[in-house]
């Protein structure tokens, strides 16, 4: 039987708003089509995390303090990460662990965290810890050869420029600045976004465009994934793009 | 007084009068106005007895709606806000209709719960006696933002207050406020002796994983519930406090506790719930109760109001309670997995203004210990956001029905008979009551035009 193994990486310091939700639906929706998943955690101080057979990098949001406290840890794992991404493993990163993976972060004491440098992007604070993107939020994104609506909701200060390559256009909210029409970051193998929810809660497509990406890269073959039982997934999706969109 | 304190006062009667007049319930509204006209008009009221209030995340109703009854069983004239409205203009209001034309509050006591970023800017313009300081969880964070910033907030009000504070030991994210202020020799710290449901490790996620002095990772004998239990830090030793009162013996089973060497039988079998009664404990004990009085209450007491609030209907057991945050509704499901036998369960999740629009906390929630739980019944605004979560932890989708609306939500509960618990979210849980108690009026009419 085929297996994905997922890096969680500071599972107890990255798992605001919950985030740790995300890993949770991916295995529930591999366990569904019969695909064992194991996950390593990679915590603060860890120092012989083992990348080998990654399929998947996992990186949840954290508030300033966590993101001060694991800087430093992140940094000495740059090479590691850096020749897994290069060997095209899967990048997934929600807010704070989006904002690490760029060149720096400046967070709203003015603090300047380094990022790991993987992206070109970066993200500065308002030193106004009111001014804050909150929110309910649908961006469009493509899948495929589809477009894709995905919902969310944000809770940032930081506002994230020089992004080459966006996630998603805005339908409604904020997205990578305070009314920007871009939001978040990514590649073939990489989606960095400030979307919680937790993001795959409510955007099923993309979680199995996740797991299609990975089966293909681990099999050699491509992998289309069966449909499941999503009954709820559709009908909230329905409720809520009505509820949100039509506030325009 | 002033000019401008006398006329704040004239004013905000005659709104009241008004608003009473037009025959509706004065509530948030005439403090909400005198906010806007004057930043400092808290200060135009006099009060002279003492001020005691109850923070934190979890409990604060409860544990305000219980000291208010210990003081009152002996006598005591107390002014309370039973209902909640904890924010600033809440109490403005509370006070305004409680005191004469020349701003004076007659009580006995001020028993006040207070929302956890409003303590500061109310205690700066009325004298506290006694604080007391329940638990910081993750509530409601994108209103409140981080509960960090939260907890800086309480602690800066803390490096200057010299009143009494009552404290949870076993909470780190509490249990720092203690050193606050170390000028500060009134500080009495709560705590409750290991429980059989006590766990090694963590068991729920939790907020207080590393040392607040320090930054060193906090080193847990066990955990009570969520981060609470007993902690120490390797490194500096924060953690090792001398406890004022320490709940001993805790027995779910029974359900009792002890204190002070004698046993109370209590009402409910929670730890969150002992938690909250050592803390009524705690202060009460600051104002020399009779232990009598403590004994009739614990053992009797109900808050109800959606808190551990039980009901019958159409032959069903049914538990409700409030959980705006995972502490909360993990303690309900400890309590129904305590019930060994078959339960269904009706989650109502909504996401309005008060309840903070992100429900993302949700999964946070731990549901994989469901067990003998044969159908979910889901509703509210975020009905199908519950449905997904709950489903995604393993359970049975076909088992899970989604009603929005929350009459519909009754039929669907109700057309079983059996045990049942609800849980229901901030602005949720009034409405759950009012749909729980038309139902049982419908079943009641149905019954005797039938």
């Amino acid at each position: 039987m085929a297996e994905l193994k997922i890096l969680h990486m500071y599972p107890s310091m990255l798992d605001l708003y919950g985030d740790s939700g995300n890993v949770e639906i991916l295995r529930y929706r591999c366990r569904m089509r019969g695909i064992d998943t194991t996950v390593v955690k990679h915590e603060l101080g860890d120092r012989d995390t083992d990348l080998s057979g990654v399929d998947i990098i996992y990186l949840g949001g954290g508030a300033d303090y966590e993101q001060q406290l694991l800087a430093d840890d992140l940094l000495g794992m740059t090479d590691k990460i850096k020749a897994a991404y290069k060997d095209g493993v899967y990048f997934l990163m929600i807010c704070g662990g989006y904002q690490l993976m760029g060149q720096y972060y400046k967070d709203s004491n003015g603090k300047k965290i380094p990022g790991l440098g993987l992206f070109d992007y970066h993200t500065t604070a308002s030193t106004n810890k009111r001014e804050r993107c909150i929110g309910n939020i649908v961006i469009e994104t493509q899948l495929g050869d589809k477009r894709y609506k995905v919902i969310g909701f944000e809770n940032h200060g930081g506002q994230t420029t020089n992004v080459k390559t966006p996630f998603g256009r805005v339908l409604a909210g904020n997205g990578n600045e305070f009314g920007s029409s871009s939001e978040g970051y990514s590649e073939e193998n990489v989606t960095a976004t400030y979307l919680h929810g937790p993001l795959l809660s409510k955007n099923p497509r993309l979680a199995d465009k996740i797991i299609a990406y990975c089966m293909t890269r681990k099999t050699g073959k491509e992998y289309v994934p069966a449909p499941i039982n999503d009954k709820l997934e559709t009908e909230c999706r329905k409720v809520l793009l009505e509820r949100l969109l039509k506030k325009k | 007084m002033s000019l401008k304190n006398t006329l704040t006062i004239w004013f905000g009667k005659l709104m009241v009068k008004v608003l009473h007049l037009l025959g509706k319930d004065a509530g948030n509204a005439p403090g909400l106005v005198l906010w806007e006209l004057n930043k400092d008009c808290l200060k135009a009221f006099r009060v002279d007895c003492p001020i005691i209030a109850v923070t934190g995340t979890n409990g604060k109703t409860s544990v305000t709606n219980y000291l208010n009854h210990i003081f009152e069983s002996t006598g005591r004239k107390i002014i309370t806000n039973k209902q909640g409205n904890n924010l600033d203009t809440g109490i403005t209001s509370l006070l305004l209709n409680n005191c004469d034309m020349k701003g004076r509050v007659k009580a006995d006591y001020l028993v006040l719960e207070i929302d956890e970023s409003h303590v500061p800017v109310i205690f700066s313009k009325l004298k506290l006696e006694t604080l007391v300081l329940l638990n910081f969880f993750r509530d409601q964070l994108d209103r409140n933002g981080e509960v960090e910033t939260l907890i800086l907030k309480v602690k800066k009000f803390l490096e200057t207050f010299e009143g009494n504070v009552v404290l949870n030991a076993d909470d780190p994210n509490v249990s720092r406020l203690g050193l606050a202020n170390p000028e500060n020799k009134n500080i009495y710290y709560f705590s409750v002796e290991k429980y059989a449901g006590a766990t090694e490790k963590p068991y729920e996620v939790g907020e207080g994983k590393f040392c607040p002095m320090c930054g060193e990772e906090l080193r847990y004998d066990y955990y009570q519930y969520s981060h609470v239990g007993r902690f120490c830090c390797p490194k500096c030793g924060f953690g090792r406090v001398k406890p004022y009162v320490t709940a001993e013996n805790v027995r779910l089973d029974v359900p009792s506790v002890t204190f002070g060497g004698e046993e109370y039988k209590i009402s409910h079998n929670s730890i969150y719930y002992v938690y909250n009664l050592s803390a009524v404990y705690a202060a009460a004990s600051l104002y020399k109760f009779d232990k009598k009085v403590l004994h009739e209450t614990f053992e009797k007491f109900e808050v109800n109001n959606g808190r551990l609030e039980k009901f019958k209907v159409g032959g069903s057991d049914l538990l409700v309670n409030l959980a705006k945050n995972p502490v909360g509704a993990n303690m309900t499901l400890r309590v129904m997995n305590e019930h060994k036998g078959e339960k269904e369960l009706l989650f109502v999740l909504n996401d309005n203004l008060a309840d903070g629009h992100d429900v993302s906390w949700i999964w946070d929630i731990n549901f994989s210990v469901f067990s003998g739980v044969t159908r979910v019944v889901t509703s509210g605004t975020r009905a199908y956001d519950i449905a997904i979560r709950i489903k995604c932890s393993g359970y049975d989708p076909d088992r899970i029905v989604v009603r929005p609306d929350l009459d519909d939500a009754m039929k669907e509960f109700f057309n079983t008979r059996g045990s049942k618990y609800a849980i229901a979210n901030y602005t949720a849980i009034q409405p759950t009551r009012a749909a729980i108690k038309r139902y049982k009026a419908g079943l009641k009419e149905g019954a005797s035009n039938g």
